[in-house]
């Protein structure tokens, strides 16, 4: 069982329960009223479940937390905790990365029905939705619930450009964020999810349990659910550690794609999963792309990156990238079936060792860089809608592609265009 | 005076001759040596080649992250580099065998030399290996992390580096040769400083202006500029 993050005192208060029908874990800043009413909205969950509440303590919060251990009367027990351990120091996503594993570990140990996250800020406060990722789990035999966000045009480009699409062509399931953040699981799920993986760091595992999520889902044939959570709050972005953020994300869902490729070739359609309730429309963020900047990116990999990629993509890829790069700015396009081919291409180098996995995926970063130049070009000035259209027609270009990953997964040395 | 002549001569022809005869069972065991080792290393060549074949050397080199031993390979093939190098070794050591048949002090002398110095050579073609795969390695991991941070200069870095690294390496490797150690490390040490010195003037210099705007830009970019950028990655 991990639970080094945890404090000890945490640990004894966890200790003095015995089991629990849900464990909702808080990773997300939230303030010590927003959490009681997060606890309120849980004790409107029908049939009274014993509901365990993992609390991430600020350092705003007043009091210390000394013995908040669990009131025996309650169905809710409330025990919070620091993500923070002053004796290991580690970085923010590291300790939300454990923070999972530790609260998923929880919920196994106490045998729970359901294990929820709350990991992201959202525009409405989460008492408001937390009873959508944690009733499903308690009242009906949906195994997975998915979060769903409302669409700005510039925010998850990660997601919205390699993971959700690549998951829908690969598992066929349409989930819009299939790596949570905020998620709720059941017990079905959280056992076949911690049996399945027991080596590794605690931060890499943990990111490897997320993307492991659809396709133990679809391969195990669970059930999944979509809940429509609202505007989200997205983490600011800097772009010097964007090849990082390609390799945390990245590597975990190439590594899962791996696992299961007797799974995901035998898919051949997507279909939706089960909406829980409908997305309203929000407000778009403003501001201004520096589109230039990220050619830049892209050109400069163009220049000096060739080499590398020449031993990843086939010569015809190679070549169109090339023309690419002679473009000007005004012009600048990257076709989405390029884009596709270039993502199945490097996941297979990521399979067959093509080139040190610590070289791989951060050298994508320019031109991933190209695609959102690409993207932020197409949609600088599109309407609301238009959003949902060119993500559509991104991730349809990655289900019509999909014959090309399988041939080159099957036959890397004979299919080789 | 002419009789003496032709029986200098005669005298001399006969040692000529004794002692190529003499030598000619040398030759023989040599040829005999080539041959049995030239048989051996092709038995056993072929052998150690179908084993790792079976084993799926090739395959498991690159799951190992060893995939740029292959880039050294004949054909990107880690098992024919593997059984090229036991049938190089069993051929060598035939050579020797054989030339040690002669059994004369200067051939035996030869030998116990050579074979004492093979450890030496074998330690600087590792050293030398290892250099190569860490150079490649660095000089990849520079090259990338230059290009992801927007250097214009990150090929010149990423050779440097390489440079740097295999100067490194092959000083080491001549060190454990034992060849002219002492201007070896004079050497390296003026190439070594030398290359620094050469990559910070180039960087330095080449990219003044680079840096110039690159620092006029972040100065002039207000805490506002930052919050507008409205992608998010995550």
């Amino acid at each position: 069982m991990q639970v080094d993050s945890v404090p000890q005192q945490a640990v004894q208060d966890i200790g003095q329960l015995d089991s629990a029908d849900l464990v909702v874990g808080i990773i997300a800043d939230l303030s010590q009223e927003d959490t009681a009413e997060v606890c309120d909205a849980l004790r409107t969950l029908p049939g009274n479940p014993r509901i365990v509440v993992l609390r991430n303590r600020l350092a705003s919060d007043a009091t210390p937390t000394g013995s908040a251990a669990p009131v025996p009367d309650s169905s809710v027990s409330l025990i919070p905790w620091s993500l923070q351990n002053p004796s290991s120091p580690i970085t923010p996503v590291e300790g939300m990365l454990a923070a999972y594993q530790s609260i998923l570990t929880i919920g196994e140990r106490l045998g729970a029905r359901g294990c929820c996250v709350i990991a992201s800020k959202l525009e409405h406060a989460p008492q408001k939705w937390v009873c959508q990722l944690t009733a499903p789990l308690l009242e009906t035999t949906c195994d997975f619930i998915a979060p769903s966000y409302a669409r700005r045009k510039f925010e998850g480009l990660l997601n919205s450009s390699i993971v959700s699409p690549l998951t829908r062509s690969l598992y066929g399931l349409r989930i819009q964020n299939p790596m949570g953040p905020d998620l709720g699981i059941s017990q079905r799920l959280l056992r076949r999810l911690l049996d399945g993986d027991h080596d590794g760091k605690t931060g890499g595992r943990a990111m490897r349990l997320l993307a492991s999520l659809v396709p133990l889902v679809l391969c195990g044939n669970l059930q999944a659910a979509q809940a429509y959570l609202g505007a989200r709050s997205y983490p600011p972005s800097d772009w010097t550690t964007v090849s990082s953020l390609l390799s945390e994300i990245l590597g975990p869902v190439f590594l899962a794609m791996e696992k299961n490729a007797a799974c995901w070739q035998r898919m051949r359609t997507s279909s939706p999963v089960k909406a829980l309730n409908e997305p309203t429309p929000a407000p778009q963020t403003t501001g201004t792309v520096e589109i230039e900047r990220l050619v830049h990116s892209f050109q400069l990999g163009i220049r000096d990156l060739q080499e590398i990629w020449g031993l990843i993509l086939p010569p015809a890829s190679l070549l169109e990238l090339r023309k690419l790069a002679r473009l000007p700015t005004e012009q600048f396009h990257i076709p989405d079936e390029l884009w596709v081919r270039i993502i199945y291409d490097f996941a297979l180098a990521h399979r067959l060792r093509t080139i040190n996995r610590d070289h791989l995926l951060p050298s994508l970063t320019p031109l991933y860089l190209g695609w959102v130049a690409s993207y932020a070009r197409e949609l600088e000035t599109a309407e609301e809608n238009a959003i949902e259209h060119r993500l559509e027609r991104l991730s349809l270009a990655y289900e019509i592609g999909k014959p090309y990953l399988v041939s080159r997964w099957r036959w890397p040395d004979r299919f080789n265009p | 005076m002419w009789g003496q002549v032709k029986q200098a001569l005669y005298q001399s022809t006969i040692r000529f001759v004794t002692r190529l005869a003499s030598l000619v069972p040398g030759f023989v065991a040599l040829f005999l040596a080539l041959l049995i080792s030239l048989l051996l290393a092709w038995i056993v060549g072929m052998v150690v080649r179908r084993l790792l074949s079976s084993m799926r050397f090739d395959e498991r080199v690159s799951r190992w992250g060893l995939s740029s031993l292959a880039e050294w390979s004949p054909q990107n093939s880690p098992t024919l580099l593997v059984s090229g190098t036991v049938v190089c070794a069993i051929v060598v050591a035939g050579f020797l065998i054989g030339i040690a048949a002669f059994n004369s002090d200067l051939t035996s002398s030869l030998v116990r030399n050579i074979v004492a110095y093979v450890p030496n050579v074998v330690g600087a073609i590792v050293v030398l290996a290892v250099g190569a795969v860490v150079a490649r390695y660095v000089a990849r991991s520079v090259l990338i992390g230059a290009v992801n941070l927007n250097l214009g200069y990150a090929r010149l870095l990423s050779v440097g580096t390489r440079w740097l690294v295999m100067v490194l390496t092959v000083a080491m490797a001549l060190v454990h040769l034992r060849i002219a150690v002492g201007i070896v490390e004079l050497a390296f040490g003026i190439l070594f400083g030398g290359i620094v010195f050469a990559l910070a003037l180039a960087v330095g210099l080449g990219s003044k202006e680079l840096v110039t705007k690159s620092l006029e830009r972040d100065a002039k970019r207000t805490p506002a500029d930052t919050v507008d950028e409205p992608l998010r990655h995550l």
